[in-house]
């Protein structure tokens, strides 16, 4: 309990001091992060001892639940630690930024939101955490707000996910439904029909955290936000909250939707890996590579093994954010990310490259570095899978394709003019370093991993592993020593726009939802007419009845008043003047009156 | 035992009263009045709150014989349904008042209006007669289209002929329901019309379907709504406030009090043809929110949108044949009413401080303004986030358990989730049309809220993340009445 309250509370406590004080954002976030690390561990530990939960009121009949298993501590610590070293490199990165307060604050928040996501134990926190990361990652995409295209990037990315929670909603209602219970344990029994429909749902879901084809364009744009906040959103958080949902509900999946997964994420892998590779932007070539390594990871879910997608996560986190850590510093140096200017930035700054170099063969699958371990993992979870025959040949296209565009950016980070000798950045060096050094080594804890996990993958002697190798260093060399032009030919122009198809989302989306709403105000329009004409024809009617009464209720009324000042001129000779004969009317008016009162009910 | 529901829904009245015999009119006392008046008007019902509600049935009863001879009696009562729907309207009178306090033109009569118009309100959704509900219901047509035709804008006179017309035509075929259930019943006792529903067969579709027109109007429901943007885009920015807060949820209370409890039968029977309205509400509104650059239009056609989620949320419960889920979905639709009514209310309140301000509202005339005025700026986004349903804030528990609830009762109707996404998009769209972005240098020397305007907004920042985070508090009340209605 301690543990879990530690590491939400830590970094929620510290993002809304920061937020309200507006000083001391470095400090107070860094000790919210370092809190909120000791927690995740303390939860590690007691975890593998049997589960941390907690219930706290929500809805009637439906509490909120926060539990921590051993794979929710495991993604508990992941967060926690790649939070604090990108906390570190912020630092460092966003010394000068006179809105520092709301930068610190806003990415604590997201940090509290991953948390809430990754613990979550029933279906309405883990629906409210997802929101809110969509949510925080906004307003951190848009932080830099009064610059050109940051507020479309940030719109972009929340809608974009936005539409493919509609999955998540609707699945998390059937399972709540068919299960009578929001908590999420619970519902993974559910089998047949609903379980199909839930996983199909979700896996809707996953494609727009996780970016995956066709939901993959507004991944490349949220690098409008600063560098750390790219690091982040990449690595541990916001992307990895499709594959961490689907991992968490693999026990459900039945194979339909395992299927389903994996071809998403194989076509991904392919598809993401060829846009990574044409692409003319150092971030935007890692934030396609994001797309596609969540890719491999959808393949191991899909291929029945979540624990290889599992450990892909861990360390694509470590290796990614290290990357874009590296990112950028070359950004820092050069004021700019395009391919052109970062030419030379490694070759300046070689302590730097050399992180970024590791990371970059990591992430292709060198060994001994922590990729190589995961990617074999899932080589092998591909080739053991029913629909291997799909999966198998995605999953090597895949991997030759990361090692041909990390060793693209390898290329043109060496080669080109250095420059003058840039200055030192301490604080930066620090935060990268720490998360490369975690790139290198984590491939050691898979194994221990495996077993806390209830998990260990079957060994596959030499085979998988020598495939795996192969496929990574003929990508490297290919991505080092042939020039993108002749890797991709024809496929190139198609690759450089992202491979959009009929106008991409915004032509089937975006347009025909403008379409609808102009519609609907086409018909409001006529709506309101049509009231207005309705009160128009009745104030037709009122003035011809005005006319009517002038020419014909007026005339009659004169007419009768004349009438009557001639009946009364008559009447006069009854009125006598005499009491008892108007008494005598007066009661005999009241006797009618009366009789008739009395025989109404017999008359009716 | 002080009878504080009916102190509570005369003092305003009352106050109204005195202020019209002081003999300083000034805009200043006038104002203090008003403030001091609502304000106490505010601790009554956090009094009656305290006093609470009982399971099953109404609480704190208060009656007077009337018209004994046709069974009409001065009846107010309270249950979990009515009760944060008081709550909700005197905290928004409060702070219209507060926010009413630049008004100065023939401030008195203005201040009168709005206090007749909380005696309206307060009334109509405690009186548990029949006849004293209608007459509390008509009686707010009047204050309201004084409001809109003496304060509001460009093309005031129109609007507040439209709504007046639009509204009391619409209210005839209540008043005949009310007769059936009178002739039928022989009392204006509403707690004995919900207990025992004294119409059935034909006489009690007729008398649904009277009841759905004039509720339909009033909430507003597809394709009766048409009198809301008018009427929101004309009238003052406390008018805006009080009728969106407060007076479209007259329909919504009406739906549940009188169509869903009076007539059941009927209700359950055409629960689909209501279902349905509420689904094309939801999602036209949507739509047609999506198709302005009125910031005030846009958001008048949200509350269409929103209010169509409240009346799916009872139709789904009187469709559902799951006990559980039908609670949940009347849990959802009160809570949507209240979240409706701090959420939009705080968007009123933002759009019309940009309007006092720069004396525009369309989207395009603004640009970059978080930079220049932060506070309305986060403001703003923190209500857009709220309205278009993020989690944490007020409309997600609601909209939560209506669809939850849909979902799993009739799972055709659960495209209205649809509008969640479009929402989303016309909000993001004026977000960053109005506060991101490079500054329109027209605004440069645009000033911040000021110190009443925060006291104005901050109290409804506050609710709607408390909702968000935890509804309990709201959810519980609502919940005690909404597990023990029979129907």
């Amino acid at each position: 309990m301690i543990f879990l309250a530690f590491t939400i509370l830590s970094p929620l406590l510290a993002g809304l001091t920061i937020l309200v004080l507006r000083r001391a954002s470095e400090a107070l976030g860094l000790a919210g992060a370092a809190l909120g690390l000791v927690g995740a561990l303390g939860l590690l530990a007691t975890a593998g001892s049997g589960d941390v939960q907690a219930v706290l009121t929500g809805l009637p009949d439906m509490p909120l639940r926060l539990i921590a298993t051993p794979l929710t501590a495991v993604l508990a610590l992941l967060v926690a630690t790649v939070a604090g070293f990108v906390l570190t490199y912020a630092t460092g990165y966003m010394a000068k930024d006179p809105e520092k307060p709301r930068f610190f604050g806003t990415l604590l928040l997201f940090v509290t939101a991953m948390q809430g996501l990754v613990l979550a134990g029933d279906w309405i926190m883990l629906l409210a955490a997802w929101e809110m990361i969509g949510f925080a990652s906004y307003l951190l995409i848009g932080f830099w707000y009064r610059r050109d295209g940051v507020a479309s990037a940030a719109t972009r990315a929340f809608l974009y996910t936005r539409s493919a929670d509609l999955g998540l909603y609707l699945g998390a209602f059937l399972l709540i439904g068919v299960a009578g219970t929001s908590e999420i344990s619970a519902t993974l029994a559910t089998t047949g029909t609903p379980a199909l429909i839930a996983g199909l749902l979700l896996l809707v879901a996953a494609m727009g955290k996780s970016a995956q084809v066709p939901l993959q364009d507004w991944l490349q744009r949220a690098m409008a936000g600063p560098t750390p906040v790219s690091a982040l959103l990449h690595s541990a958080t916001l992307v990895a909250a499709g594959a961490i949902l689907l991992i968490r509900v693999a026990p459900m999946l039945p194979g339909g939707a395992l299927l389903a997964i994996g071809i998403v994420g194989g076509v991904t892998a392919v598809v993401a890996g060829l846009i990574a590779l044409a692409e003319r932007d150092l971030k935007r070539l890692l934030a396609a590579s994001t797309s596609s390594q969540y890719g491999l990871m959808l393949v191991a879910v899909g291929a029945g093994a979540p624990v290889a997608a599992l450990l892909h996560l861990i360390a694509h986190a470590a290796i990614k954010s290290s990357l874009f850590l590296g990112a950028g510093v070359f950004q820092h140096d050069r004021d700019s990310t395009t391919m052109d200017a970062v030419a030379g930035a490694g070759r300046a700054r070689p302590g730097i490259f050399a992180g970024f170099a590791i990371a970059a063969l990591a992430l292709a699958g060198i060994p001994p570095l922590a990729g190589f371990f995961s990617k074999d993992a899932i080589i092998a979870a591909a080739l053991t899978s029913p629909s291997a025959a799909w999966l198998l040949p995605l999953t090597l296209a895949g991997t030759v394709l990361t090692g041909a565009y990390m060793g693209r950016a390898l290329r043109v980070l060496w080669h080109g003019d250095p420059g003058a000798k840039p200055g030192t950045i301490p604080l930066m060096a620090t935060g990268m370093a720490g998360l490369v050094a975690l790139a290198v080594v984590l491939g050691a804890t898979f194994g221990p991993l495996e077993q806390m996990l209830n998990a260990e993958m079957p060994e596959f002697g030499l085979a998988v592993p020598a495939l795996g190798l192969a496929a990574a260093l003929s990508g490297l060399a290919l991505g080092w020593l042939v020039p993108v032009t002749g890797l991709l030919r024809g496929l190139l122009p198609w690759a450089e726009r992202g491979f959009v198809v009929a106008g991409g989302m915004d032509a089937l989306m975006v347009r025909p939802a403008l379409a609808i709403a102009a519609g609907c105000e086409r018909l409001e329009r006529r709506l309101y007419d049509g009231v207005l004409a309705l009160g128009r024809a009745s104030l037709s009617l009122g003035q011809s009845a005005r006319r009517a009464d002038r020419d014909a209720i007026d005339a009659a009324i004169f007419g009768l008043v004349d009438r009557t000042v001639m009946l009364g001129a008559r009447a006069r000779r009854l009125q006598s003047g005499f009491i008892h004969r108007e008494l005598a009317i007066t009661t005999i008016g009241i006797a009618v009156i009366i009789v008739a009162l009395f025989a109404a009910p017999y008359l009716v | 035992m002080l009878p504080l529901l009916s102190i509570a829904t005369f003092l305003p009245i009352l106050g109204g009263l005195v202020l019209m015999a002081l003999p300083d009119r000034s805009a200043r006392v006038t104002h203090g009045v008003s403030i001091g008046v609502t304000g106490l008007t505010f601790l009554i019902t956090l009094a009656i709150w305290a006093r609470g509600i009982v399971p099953g049935g109404f609480a704190q009863i208060e009656e007077i014989s009337w018209i004994p001879a046709i069974g009409a009696a001065y009846r107010l009562g309270l249950d979990g349904l009515s009760l944060p729907l008081v709550l909700l309207t005197s905290l928004l009178f409060l702070l219209s008042a507060i926010y009413s306090a630049r008004v100065t033109e023939r401030a008195a009569t203005y201040v009168v209006l709005m206090l007749m118009l909380e005696t309206a309100s307060l009334g109509t959704f405690m009186a548990l007669d029949g006849l004293l509900f209608y007459i509390f219901f008509e009686v707010s047509l009047v204050g309201m289209y004084f409001m809109i035709a003496g304060w509001g804008y460009e093309d005031r006179q129109r609007a507040a002929l439209m709504f007046f017309l639009y509204t009391l035509l619409g209210s005839l075929p209540l008043l005949l329901a009310i007769l059936g259930l009178y002739l039928s019943s022989g009392s204006f006792d509403m707690r004995v019309w919900i207990d025992a529903p004294p119409l059935t067969g034909i006489a009690a579709m007729l008398a649904l379907i009277a009841m759905l027109f004039t509720f339909a109007v009033k909430i507003p429901a597809f394709p009766v709504h048409t009198w809301l943007p008018a009427a929101h885009v004309q009238a003052p920015t406390a008018g805006s406030v009080i009728l969106a807060g407060v007076m479209l949820k007259f329909g919504t209370y009406g739906l549940i009090r009188f169509a869903l409890q009076m007539t059941p039968e009927a209700f359950t029977r055409a629960g689909v043809v209501i279902l349905v309205f509420g689904v094309v509400s939801a999602i036209y509104g949507a739509f047609a929110a999506l198709a302005q650059s009125d910031l005030k239009k846009m958001i008048a056609y949200t509350s269409v949108n929103h209010m169509g989620y409240v009346v799916m949320g009872v139709a789904v419960a009187a469709l559902a044949t799951d006990p559980a889920m039908r609670v949940v979905a009347l849990d959802g639709a009160t809570l949507q009413m209240i979240s409706h009514g701090i959420v939009t209310g705080a968007l009123f309140f933002l759009v019309g401080m940009l309007q006092d301000r720069a004396h525009v509202r369309d989207m395009g005339d603004f640009g970059g303004l978080l930079g220049q005025v932060p506070w309305l700026g986060w403001a703003f986004i923190l209500s857009a986030f709220a309205s278009l349903g993020l989690p944490g804030l007020a409309h997600f528990p609601a909209e939560f358990q209506v669809f939850l609830a849909t979902l799993n009762a009739q799972p055709w109707a659960v495209v209205a989730i649809l509008a969640i996404v479009v929402t989303a998009g016309l909000y993001l769209r004026s977000v960053a049309a109005v506060f991101l972005g490079e500054l329109n240098q027209k605004w440069a020397a645009m000033p911040d809220l000021d110190r009443r305007e925060m006291l104005v907004i901050v109290p409804l920042l506050i609710l709607t993340i408390l909702i968000g985070v935890a509804p309990a508090w709201l959810l519980n009340m609502i919940h005690t009445t909404m597990a023990s209605l029979s129907f």
